[in-house]
């Protein structure tokens, strides 16, 4: 290994710890954070007011409220729902079907509809937030090019189909990335093993299934680490557009934090939800890390 | 060369670096959009004045209690600060704000200030922020619309039932917002004021204080009382029961922009507000002429409940105030900024052009201002008036009782809401801390 390095780096010792210093001052900062989380989990420290200033040591108190208080279950079973549809099933599905679909297809097509998908994916959140709201409103979009003409009264979609309406929101703006990292991974496969299927006979459907799906089979995995993770925690969009409502319907563990955090000002008790999305969010990352590995 | 190189890059790169990191204004300051009218003004003759640059930051009124809270305890807020009332005596009692006593003494129009305002913004006997206005809560209504369901006007209920009755007809007559009282954890303290404060004050006999969240003397919170609820019946009723008013209006990207959509449209009945939405069910900052406001919306004072011994109207005012922060850099100059948006030409136009209630008496005693026909009922209104429990603990008692009206329009029974609420309040303060009537 040292052999391999650039001799001027290995016998400077300081630049070499100079070097280090960003990544040794980010790796700090993470550990600050998150050791600042889960110490303050076990007290009762408020954003405003006298426990602001003089906290104190509560032990597994927070934790307990957890089960024994309306709302972290049910949030967690919103957001388990908002994972598995908008991001599992919608982007991760949507995405691969998009990229096996155009693998094929003219460029000109193909670039058309990558600039449509993409534009979900460069918008900002609040953006994309007050056009779905527009979108979905009882006179907006949806109602009035499709609901309406059909001769049905218009549907208030945020107020009867708060979760639905989130879920397909968060489709629409987050299947660029499963797209382009599907379409990369389908690009690594050789056509060679593709026409050798096809003349052993293999359909379509076979092809996708027994042949190309267990060659990009860690692009899978990777790409549902990722997706997982950034859904589980996602924020900006459900609470700009229903701010976890109407009552607790959109109300996931990021906006649940939020409230239980900022808005009832009991910091203590919003560090033992983030330990616990923590832990939650762990589980789901090892699980995909052993997908990952190499089958023996 | 290698070395030099490297050494000349990380100089070229420290240079960047700090060339990006902009060069500290004197004075910073943050306010929410809906009151640019009254600072921005005074933010240019504090310029003009003194040579010193302002750096503004000018943000959407939509979560606004919730960012300076985390500014300040953060200690990245500004040097000067807009703030509910509500907010002044936790934030003092946690250290955040500087103590104004010194600073107004030396300035000739603090005489003017109405001591009772005042004590809104005090902790512990000293003045913590200057208010800017204070209200009054009413039920505006749409005049088209009542029209159409055939309600006589001028609207004057004298019971809930009265105003469940005319949201009714107004549902009937196909109103999309019958009766919009805000309710839900996104209004923030709007659900708590608007919504719930109202009703709970006419909701039993006001002794004591049966009709509040905290009992004054003995420094308790309510956690559950027949006044609190009959008051989340009341929202049963309405979202739950007899489905009065669809819940999405409480939920929307930007909620004053969405009620002030619906008003456009013809698409409110009843919404349960304040007198600053005089100026801005239109343009805080530009409204239209008192004709074409007349010719539209119309208002009430919220009844009592009806209940034997319950008020007839309820009353209960807020406000907004500016404070400075604790770690100022340069606090007289912040103060300076402070009287130069409260000088008396520049802060007298606002209150009368935007039909705030005054906090002055050089303003209120003005003759422009006895003479609005609006402010002088909107006084009267006042005469019988009341304020928040504003002590160190009332934010988080408000964000519970923001929750509960969510659970509500979730479907809660009332008795699950007051356990709940219950419940929570014990966790927050400690079982000596809360009490109720029975």
């Amino acid at each position: 290994m040292k052999n391999q390095s650039n001799p001027w780096l290995t016998s400077n010792l300081f630049v070499l710890a100079l070097g280090m210093l960003p990544a040794a001052l980010l790796i700090g900062v993470l550990l600050y954070f998150t050791a600042w989380a889960f110490a303050f989990s076990f007290t009762d420290l408020a954003l405003v007011g006298r426990k602001s200033v003089e906290w104190s040591w509560v032990g597994l108190q927070n934790f307990e409220r957890l089960f024994t208080r309306k709302g972290f279950l049910d949030a967690l079973w919103t957001t388990v729902i908002f994972v598995f549809f908008s991001a599992i099933v919608g982007q991760s599905v949507l995405g691969f079907l998009l990229a096996a679909t155009l693998r094929g297809t003219r460029s000109g097509i193909r670039s058309v509809v990558e600039v449509c998908i993409m534009l979900g994916w460069l918008l900002p959140d609040i953006v994309a937030a007050f056009l779905w709201s527009a979108t979905t409103s009882q006179t907006g979009l949806i109602n009035a090019l499709i609901v309406v003409p059909l001769g049905f009264p218009p549907i208030n979609f945020i107020n009867d189909y708060a979760l639905p309406v989130v879920i397909v929101a968060n489709v629409w703006k987050g299947t660029a990335w499963s797209y382009l990292l599907f379409s990369a991974a389908l690009d690594s496969v050789s056509r060679e093993v593709i026409e050798a299927a096809k003349v052993d006979g293999a359909t379509p459907f076979q092809r996708i299934w027994l042949v190309m799906l267990p060659i990009i089979r860690p692009h899978i995995a990777t790409n549902m680490l990722f997706i997982t993770i950034w859904t589980f925690t996602y924020f900006p969009l459900i609470f700009a557009m229903t701010g976890g409502g109407p009552g607790r319907q959109t109300e996931t563990l990021a906006v649940f934090l939020y409230n239980q955090s900022f808005a009832r000002g009991n910091l203590g008790f919003g560090s033992a939800i983030s330990v616990a999305m923590l832990a939650i969010v762990g589980v789901l990352s090892i699980f995909y890390l052993r997908l990952l590995r190499e089958p023996k | 060369m290698l070395k030099k190189g490297f050494l000349t890059t990380v100089a070229a790169l420290s240079l960047v670096a700090a060339a990006a990191i902009p060069a500290r204004a004197e004075v910073t300051f943050m306010y929410a959009e809906w009151i640019s009218a009254l600072v921005e003004p005074g933010i240019k003759a504090f310029e003009e004045e003194t040579g010193e640059t302002v750096k503004a930051i000018k943000l959407p009124g939509q979560g606004y209690d919730q960012r300076i809270a985390l500014d300040l305890a953060a200690g990245t807020a500004a040097d000067v600060n807009l703030m509910d009332s509500f907010m002044v005596s936790e934030l003092a009692s946690s250290g955040y704000l500087e103590p104004l006593d010194d600073l107004l003494a030396g300035w000739d129009q603090y005489q003017y200030y109405l001591k009772g305002l005042l004590e809104v913004a005090s902790y512990q006997g000293h003045v913590y922020a200057l208010p800017t206005d204070t209200d009054v809560r009413m039920l505006w209504y749409d005049k088209s619309n009542f029209e159409k369901a055939g309600i006589a006007m001028p609207w004057e209920p004298k019971t809930w039932a009265d105003i469940l009755d005319a949201a009714q007809k107004l549902k009937d007559a196909g109103v999309q917002y019958p009766f919009q009282l805000p309710a839900g954890t996104k209004q923030a303290e709007a659900a708590t004021m608007q919504g719930v404060y109202m009703a709970l004050l006419g909701a039993d006999k006001p002794e004591g204080d049966r009709n509040r969240l905290l009992n004054r003397e003995t420094g308790q919170w309510i956690g559950d009382s027949p006044a609190l609820r009959r008051t989340f019946d009341l929202y049963h009723q309405v979202y739950v029961d007899k489905q009065l008013n669809p819940a999405d209006l409480n939920y929307a990207t930007d909620i004053g922009a969405a009620v002030r959509a619906a008003l456009a449209n013809d698409q409110l009945g009843i919404l349960a507000s304040g007198s600053w939405e005089d100026a801005c069910l239109w343009d805080c900052n530009n409204p239209p002429s008192r004709e074409d406001r007349d010719a539209q919306v119309g208002w009430t004072p919220w009844p009592g409940s009806g209940e034997p011994g319950a008020k007839t109207t309820t009353n209960i005012s807020g406000g907004w105030t500016i404070g400075i922060n604790a770690n100022a850099a340069d606090k007289d100059m912040a103060f300076k900024l402070v009287t130069s948006i409260f000088d008396e030409g520049n802060f007298k136009a606002w209150t009368l052009a935007n039909h705030r209630m005054a906090v002055r008496t050089d303003i209120s005693e003005s003759p422009e201002y006895t003479a609005d026909p609006f402010l002088a009922k909107a006084t009267a209104l006042a005469a019988d008036t009341t304020g928040r429990d504003t002590v160190p603990g009332y934010q988080t008692v408000s964000a519970l009782i923001q929750q509960a009206t969510a659970d509500i329009l979730d479907g809660a029974s009332v008795d699950d809401v007051i356990q709940e609420y219950h419940d929570a309040l014990v966790d927050e303060f400690g079982a000596d801390k809360v009490m109720t009537y029975e």
